[in-house]
């Protein structure tokens, strides 16, 4: 009876030195996750303040705008003439919008075509070659999208629509088409890749063919993936500047037509700002402007959100 | 091993005290020193490089950084006190058409750079009056058939507002006449580069450019007034688009500045540097 006590009681100091030790490795631990969540709660603070400061600072500039010019006409009237004292912006809003409609229209389909294509259909060796093709593309500067646009695409526009320009929204909608492809494309790749395979299975199972397995279960199934594919895609076009501004024409004028030289918010903003004097109300009008683009880009990526959830639950 | 150390200790006293001297006697020759920040015009930008380039060399100790934006950002730059120099193709001291005076700011004339209208390669027209190409500029001309060219649409190129060479092409080239605004054939370019490339690659289309940059087969200069586009007629009097190039500065330059503004000024850099570039030397003005 003694000799176990005995060896219980020799035991338990030796417990005590090991659980020390692992309390102190436990304490460590504990310790870096503190430290990491303080670090990264303060990389989100530092995020939001810096993002909140550039909101303030544009929004503040911005306002100073209606010091002199009234709201109404500011988004109403489509007449741009800043030199005569007439700041209507209502052009390039339009303008903005269904540059953007546009090329959507002609990317969406395209790119997730070719992400189901890469995910469900081609076979190995293509998609190992499309994959690095399509992040290559990622990586070409946006100027270099506009001057291939400027000397190869509108000489192309010309010949076939007999325009003496060629300039304007269909141009600006098809480089802008190719710069977004990649980033829909690659992303709404993953989110089809992420559907669990057990759902083909089972529709396979169920008698299904490979094209109704793919659009009555896959995409559905990565829907949200493709939406937010398609979000990230349209911020990039609502917001890219400079292969725009080599091919839209920059004239401030309602787009008629597909070839009317025309003008969007960034390209108007990036034509002018640098010729335009600090304290005068032009300068303010391309902050409202700039303001406007953000504010735009938040509605967007707002109402497609909501719309994703409400169909994603149903 | 101590006599050793001790010649080690003389010889590298004897080098430093040299060197301190020459030294010396190089900051005497040169104590000038300071930082100058130049701004604006995109055309003066490869003379103020170029200028800077030899400047330093002549006085190491001056730094000098120079960037190019746009015409009116000199004068503007100056007026925040971002510049010391703004870089400007009109004398931004006085009003001009678009822009008002900068008060307090002095101009000091640095170079004559002069303009050219250009038309692409297929456009037959070899040259254009004032008053042909304020019709065409205004959109009153819209057909190459109006000025002695085929029966074409004549698609307008030009710069946005605010350019220094938009200012001056208006100015001088169209008697002050209007450029169209909006307009099926007409397109804005933001820079020089951008202009060139775009009358070149659009057929049936006419713009204007610094001289300097009318190169290659796609573009050619069209005469004005019956007047080639070439610096000897500029010199001569004969063609009169062009202009001066200022360097802006807030009152009188001192100091470094000075420095820098006379030696660009100099007939050392006018006649030798400057020339090269394509500019013309402002003593070559008799105007």
């Amino acid at each position: 009876m003694g000799a176990p006590v005995q060896s219980l009681a020799s035991k338990a100091p030796k417990k005590v030195t090991q659980s020390t030790a692992n309390d102190k490795r436990h304490r460590k631990h504990l310790l870096g996750n503190k430290l990491s969540r303080y670090y990264f709660l303060f990389s989100i603070l530092a995020l939001c303040f810096v993002l909140g400061l550039v909101i303030v600072f544009i929004g503040k500039t911005a306002l100073l705008l209606f010091a002199h010019v009234s709201p109404a006409e500011f988004f109403l009237s489509f007449n741009w003439t800043p030199e005569e004292d007439a700041f209507g912006a209502a052009a390039f809003i339009v303008n903005t919008l269904s540059l953007t409609a546009l090329t959507l229209l002609i990317a969406v389909p395209v790119s997730v075509g070719m992400a189901v294509l890469c995910a469900e259909i081609a076979p190995k060796w293509l998609k190992s070659f499309i994959r690095p093709v399509l992040d290559l593309l990622v990586g070409i500067p946006s100027i270099v999208y506009g001057y291939l646009g400027l000397t190869v695409l509108l000489p192309f526009l010309r010949r076939v629509s007999g325009e003496g320009l060629g300039d304007g929204l269909l141009a600006a909608a098809l480089v802008l088409a190719l710069m977004v492809l990649p980033t829909i494309c690659r992303i709404s790749d993953d989110a089809i890749i992420a559907v669990p395979r057990k759902y083909r299975d089972a529709a396979y199972a169920l008698g299904s063919t490979r094209l109704q397995v793919i659009m009555r279960v896959v995409l559905p199934a990565a829907k949200r993936g493709i939406i937010s594919a398609i979000i990230l895609g349209m911020t990039r076009a609502v917001g890219e500047t400079m292969a725009v501004v080599m091919v839209i024409g920059n004239t401030p004028q309602l787009a008629k037509s597909l070839f009317t030289p025309s003008s969007v918010l960034t390209s108007n903003i990036v034509m002018q700002i640098s010729n335009v004097e600090f304290d005068s109300s032009w300068n303010y009008a391309l902050h409202m402007m700039a303001f406007l683009l953000l504010l735009i880009s938040f509605a967007l990526i707002f109402v497609i959100r909501v719309l994703g959830r409400k169909r994603g639950d149903a | 091993m101590k006599v050793f150390k001790k010649l080690t200790v003389t010889a590298l006293t004897a080098v430093i005290a040299v060197t301190a001297s020459f030294a010396g006697i190089a900051a005497a020759a040169d104590s000038l020193k300071g930082k100058i920040t130049v701004n604006g015009s995109t055309a003066l930008l490869p003379l103020t490089l170029q200028a800077a380039k030899e400047f330093q060399k002549l006085h190491p100790k001056v730094k000098i950084a120079a960037s190019g934006k746009g015409s009116v950002t000199g004068p503007q730059a100056v007026k925040k006190g971002i510049a010391d120099i703004g870089a400007c193709d009109w004398d931004a001291s006085i009003d001009v058409p678009g822009f008002k005076a900068f008060d307090g700011q002095v101009a000091n004339k640095v170079a004559v750079i002069p303009f050219a209208t250009i038309v692409n390669k297929n456009v037959g027209v070899d040259n254009l009056t004032t008053e042909q190409l304020a019709g065409i500029f205004s959109g009153k001309i819209t057909n190459w058939k109006d000025v002695g060219g085929s029966d074409a649409n004549i698609v307008v190129i030009t710069r946005s507002f605010g350019s220094g060479t938009r200012v001056n092409y208006q100015a001088k080239a169209l008697g002050g006449g209007d450029i169209v605004k909006k307009e099926k054939n007409y397109k804005e370019t933001g820079s020089s580069g951008d202009m060139k490339t775009a009358v070149a690659t659009t057929p049936n289309s006419i713009g204007y450019i610094d001289l300097v940059y009318v190169t290659g087969s796609d573009i050619k200069a069209v005469k004005f007034n019956g007047v080639a586009a070439t610096t000897d007629n500029v010199i001569n009097g004969s063609y009169k688009i062009w202009a001066y190039g200022y360097y802006m500065t807030k009152g009188q330059p001192t100091g470094a500045t000075k420095e820098f503004i006379d030696y660009v000024q100099s007939k050392k850099f006018q006649n030798g540097s400057l020339k090269k570039l394509k500019f013309i030397p402002i003593a070559a003005m008799k105007g």
